[in-house]
C-alpha cells in the first residue's frame, strides 16, 4: 500500500488520519486543500485582507492542535468551516466598530460576467469605474448586516453552500439559515437598490 | 426578476474578489515558520500538560488489535490460574519429631515399599499412637 503522501489523491480522510499520526506534510496539504475556500469565507465576513491573513493563520493552527480530537463524526470540511465562522465571527466582535475595508483584488473576469454586465449597464461605457463602485458598495452593504446574517450570506451567496451544510456549520436548524438569508436579503436590497434591477 | 434573485446575483460577484497571485504560496510558508515559531517558544506549562496528556491518552489502536490482545491476556489468565491450582507444593517438606523420638514427615507423600507397585492416591502416614507432648511417667 502507498503512503498517503505518494498516493495521487489522498481524501481529506486519509490526509486527516495521516496527520492524526503525526505526519506534518499531511496537514500541509489540507492547508493547501482548504486555504483558498476558507480565506473567501473570512474575506467576505471581515473585508479586509490583513485581518482575513491572521485569522486563517490563526484557524489552522488551532486546526492542526486539535486534530487529534477530530473523531470524524462531521466531515472534514465542516470541521474547519465551524472553526474559521467561529474564529471570525469572535474577531468581528473583538474589532467591534473599527472599520477596515481593503478590497482585494479583482478578477478581470468579472468585466465578462453576466451578472456584472446586467447590474452596471446603464449607459455608462466607463466599466471599470463602474466595478470599483460596485465593489465598495457590495462590500459596504455587507458590513452592515450583523455578523451572523453576513456568514449566512457569505456561504449561501458568495460560496454557494447549501442550505444543510450551513446548518452543520453554524450548528442551527435550516429553518434559522432560511430565516437568516431572508432578513440578510432585505437589508441588503435596500443598500443596493441602484443596481438591482426592477 | 425575484429581488432575492438579484442580491444573490450581485454576492456571486463578490467571488471574483481574490487575494494577490502568489498569496497561498506566501501562506503556507509563513504558516510553517509560525507553527516551528509556537513549538519553540512554547510555555513549560504547555508543554509539560500535552506531555501528561499524552501519556493517559492511548494511542489510537484498531478495535480488533485491542479485542484480540484482551482476549489472549484473558486466555493466559485463566491457563496460569489453572495450572497453579493443580500442583501441589511439596518441595518443603515438614519435618517434625514427636516425643518418644519418632519422626514424622508432612507434606510430602511417603514413598511406597514396593517402587513397582503404581501409586493410587497419595498417602499420609501418621503413627498410631496418639501424639502427646507430655512425657511419659511410670509409677
Amino acid at each position: 500500500m502507498l503512503p498517503v503522501m505518494d498516493s495521487p489523491d489522498p481524501t481529506d480522510e486519509q490526509l486527516v488520519r495521516s496527520t492524526q499520526s503525526g505526519d506534518a506534510r499531511a496537514f500541509d496539504q489540507l492547508v493547501i486543500r482548504f486555504s483558498p475556500r476558507l480565506y473567501g469565507l473570512i474575506y467576505n465576513m471581515t473585508s479586509s485582507h490583513e485581518d482575513t491573513n491572521d485569522i486563517l493563520q490563526e484557524v489552522f493552527a488551532k486546526a492542526y492542535r486539535s486534530i487529534k480530537g477530530f473523531q470524524g463524526k462531521s466531515s472534514f470540511y465542516t470541521w474547519m468551516h465551524s472553526i474559521a465562522v467561529n474564529m471570525a465571527i469572535n474577531f468581528l466582535k473583538k474589532r467591534n466598530r473599527r472599520k477596515t475595508m481593503s478590497l482585494d483584488d479583482v478578477d478581470n473576469g468579472i468585466l465578462n460576467d453576466p451578472d456584472f454586465i446586467e447590474a452596471t449597464s446603464n449607459g455608462d461605457p466607463h466599466r471599470e469605474a463602474n466595478l470599483s463602485e460596485l465593489q465598495k458598495k457590495l462590500n459596504e452593504s455587507m458590513m452592515k448586516l450583523s455578523h451572523d446574517h453576513r456568514a449566512v450570506v457569505t456561504m449561501f451567496d458568495i460560496q454557494g453552500m447549501p442550505h444543510a451544510e450551513i446548518a452543520k456549520i453554524l450548528k442551527i436548524s435550516e429553518g434559522t439559515v432560511r430565516s437568516r438569508l431572508f432578513y440578510a436579503h432585505r437589508q441588503l436590497q435596500n443598500h443596493l437598490q441602484e443596481f438591482i434591477k426592477k | 426578476m425575484e429581488p432575492n434573485e438579484s442580491i444573490s446575483k450581485l454576492l456571486r460577484l463578490k467571488r471574483y474578489e481574490q487575494p494577490p497571485g502568489d498569496f497561498f504560496e506566501d501562506f503556507l510558508a509563513e504558516f510553517q515558520l509560525r507553527q516551528r515559531a509556537e513549538v519553540i517558544h512554547r510555555p513549560f506549562i504547555k508543554v509539560a500538560w500535552d506531555r501528561l496528556c499524552s501519556v493517559f491518552t492511548p494511542p489510537p489502536i484498531p478495535r480488533l488489535a485491542l479485542a484480540s490482545s484482551f482476549a489472549v491476556a484473558i486466555l493466559a489468565g485463566i491457563s496460569i490460574f489453572n495450572w497453579s491450582g493443580s500442583e501441589v507444593d511439596d518441595s518443603n517438606p515438614v519435618n517434625m519429631s514427636l516425643a518418644g523420638g519418632q519422626n514424622i514427615q508432612l507434606g510430602a507423600p511417603q514413598k511406597p515399599a514396593n517402587p513397582a507397585k503404581p501409586l493410587t492416591a497419595v498417602e499420609y502416614v501418621l503413627p498410631a499412637e496418639v501424639v502427646s507432648y507430655a512425657s511419659k511417667r511410670s509409677f
